[in-house]
């Protein structure tokens, strides 16, 4: 009896207790106060957060959304002429460039970027650490260097020249690391109970990997290829030294393309002002393209995640 | 709480009076010792585990019970600094200096663990057949006779035959346990491993997983870990008792029949555990 009689706690002393009440009740209007000015701290942080980028969005889409018909699609670009200085064409040429750039760097990166990124979860090796801190450095690095290497590497080295597959190897060379890392993130947070059931019915480790953990950790793996894919579809660095540039409907890997962002950058400083307009149009899609990615991504995730809780 | 320990395991005393011959041993361990990092965490655990029973690890936090229980089917592998001396027989043979590979051991050591952990992206029917899907067998009718078998050992087909195909997130914890259960007897081990299976679970669903123990252990033997001394002086034939030493490593203070644990131990510590003076 006299263990149960210690495990009931005693009652404070009447004193006490009316000193910890006084206490805590003239502290509370205080920690109201501060509560208050650290909520409109908060909501000025965000609005100024976030004109920047609704004026943004007002610009692209009051000067683009004009620009977006059937010519702009479907149709090749024109050189405008004093007499038809409005004749600038559609930009086809670009839209099917970027998607085909866009496949063939994705072919490559996504494959490589996820084992990478298996690997560096599930392998504690010296070498593993070492991948880890190229892949955060390479991440981290100015897509212009990507550009370089692949001007250097396939159009200069192998002789490859100005090519959609240049293009998209600089592309992939830019989405490796961002795949590896998030996939690593996303295989992290799988629990090692998991590993240990796979494990415990015989599992040898790869097959654990292959059917317990990548499912189990797909929809972070899903998301993080899409927002490399959104990423990759938007650059301009690496593709401006790589892609070559070219006024016709072609994805052949080893001819030069044409891409958005490419589009983008000549069209701006034309002295015709009607593809300068054009130029809104075409940054228009590309962020509209970008943000349909983002948003699928995400939709895909919260999906899978409820379909597995 | 005695009265249950005699009545339940008065007939089993008489004959495990008598020694043990190797044919009545399924596991065998003697002076085996786990340490991480040269950091001794349980030692001097030598006992057998008889064949077709039930043996309960009993002992307050930080005894060492799981730690050992994840030797028995060398979980402790891939754990970096993990090293496991000592000797384990399974049937005979080294589990780790034998001629048994660690996936063959596995196969025929199951494991249950202490939360449900049926794999979240698989349907309960690949759950259950996923242990032989690991080891290469892809025959459909086989796979189909073993899910069904085994989730009626586990007592679950009843309640998930119309819906062999829903994920196995959507079952209770208690119908996820049971499913891990089956899980594990897909691949009909020999030896089951119960790593404390009912502390994650409602009273209900507890008795029904020792129900099932009690049906169990005719074809499958089974060591259970367990920090509920009402549970092993239910369901358990004999009882190995353990204890943090002053190094705080775990040591084995007893092992006997499960009746000899609770009514009449040998070492006074056990007494004063199993009445509940600490731990």
């Amino acid at each position: 009896m006299t263990i149960i009689d210690d495990l009931i706690p005693q009652p404070e002393s009447t004193s006490t207790r009316q000193a910890i009440q006084r206490a805590v009740h003239s502290h509370r209007a205080r920690r109201v106060a501060i509560s208050r000015v650290m909520m409109v701290l908060c909501g000025v942080a965000l609005v100024l957060t976030a004109i920047p980028l609704v004026l943004l969005i007002i610009q692209l889409v009051s000067r683009g959304a004009s620009q977006l018909d059937a010519t702009f699609f479907t149709k090749l670009p024109q050189s405008p002429t004093l007499s038809s200085p409005n004749d600038v064409g559609g930009v086809s040429n670009s839209i099917i460039g970027t998607i085909a750039l866009t496949v063939y760097a994705s072919i490559m990166a996504i494959p490589l970027g996820v084992l990478t990124g298996v690997y560096l979860a599930e392998s504690r090796s010296k070498f593993a650490s070492t991948l880890r801190v190229i892949a955060q450095t390479m991440a981290g690095a100015p897509s212009i260097l990507m550009g370089l290497f692949g001007f250097t590497l396939i159009v200069k080295y192998f002789q490859v020249g100005f090519s959609a597959i240049a293009g998209s190897f600089a592309l992939a060379v830019l989405m490796l690391p961002v795949i590896a890392l998030s996939t690593e993130l996303a295989v992290r947070t799988v629990p090692d109970t998991l590993r240990e059931a796979g494990l415990a019915l015989g599992a040898k480790p790869h097959k654990v990997s292959l059917k317990v953990v990548i499912p189990s950790a797909i929809s972070g793996i899903v998301t993080g290829c899409l927002l490399a894919v959104a990423r990759a579809v938007g650059e301009t660095a690496p593709v401006l030294l790589t892609v070559g540039g070219g006024y016709i409907n072609q994805w052949r890997p080893l001819d030069p393309v044409s891409a958005l962002p490419l589009t983008i950058y000549s069209g701006a400083k034309s002295e015709w002002p009607a593809q300068r307009v054009q130029v809104w149009g075409i940054a228009l899609v590309l962020v509209a393209f970008v943000f349909v990615l983002s948003l699928s991504a995400r939709i895909w995730a919260a999906r899978k995640q409820k379909r597995n809780s | 709480m005695e009265k249950i320990v005699s009545e339940s395991t008065s007939s089993t005393s008489a004959d495990q009076v008598a020694v043990k011959t190797v044919s009545e041993i399924a596991m065998s361990l003697k002076d085996v010792a786990v340490s991480f990092n040269g950091k001794t965490a349980v030692r001097d655990a030598t006992f057998d585990v008889a064949k077709n029973k039930v043996t309960s690890l009993i002992g307050p936090s930080g005894s060492g019970k799981t730690t050992l229980l994840r030797g028995l089917n060398r979980l402790h592998d891939l754990t970096p600094g993990a090293k496991v001396s000592g000797t384990i027989l399974l049937e005979g043979t080294d589990i780790y200096r034998g001629d048994i590979t660690v996936t063959e051991l596995r196969t025929r050591v199951g494991m249950v663990f202490q939360r449900p952990n049926p794999f979240p992206t698989m349907s309960i029917y690949d759950n259950v057949v996923s242990g032989l899907r690991f080891n290469g067998i892809k025959k459909k009718s086989l796979l189909d006779e073993v899910a069904e078998k085994s989730l009626r050992d586990a007592a679950l087909w009843e309640s998930v035959e119309n819906r062999l195909k829903v994920s196995a997130g959507n079952l209770s914890g208690g119908e996820q346990q049971r499913l891990c259960i089956a899980r594990a007897l897909a691949l009909e081990p020999e030896v089951l491993l119960m790593d404390e299976p009912t502390s994650a679970l409602d009273p209900i669903a507890t008795l029904r997983i020792e129900e099932l123990m009690s049906t169990l252990k005719e074809r499958v033997t089974i060591i259970i870990v367990t920090h509920n001394m009402q549970q092993a002086a239910r369901i358990s034939d004999d009882c190995a008792f353990l204890l943090m030493g002053e190094d705080r490593a775990g040591e084995l203070i007893e092992f006997d029949t499960t009746d000899k644990i609770f009514n009449n131990p040998a070492d006074p510590r056990t007494l004063d555990y199993t009445l509940g003076r600490f731990g």
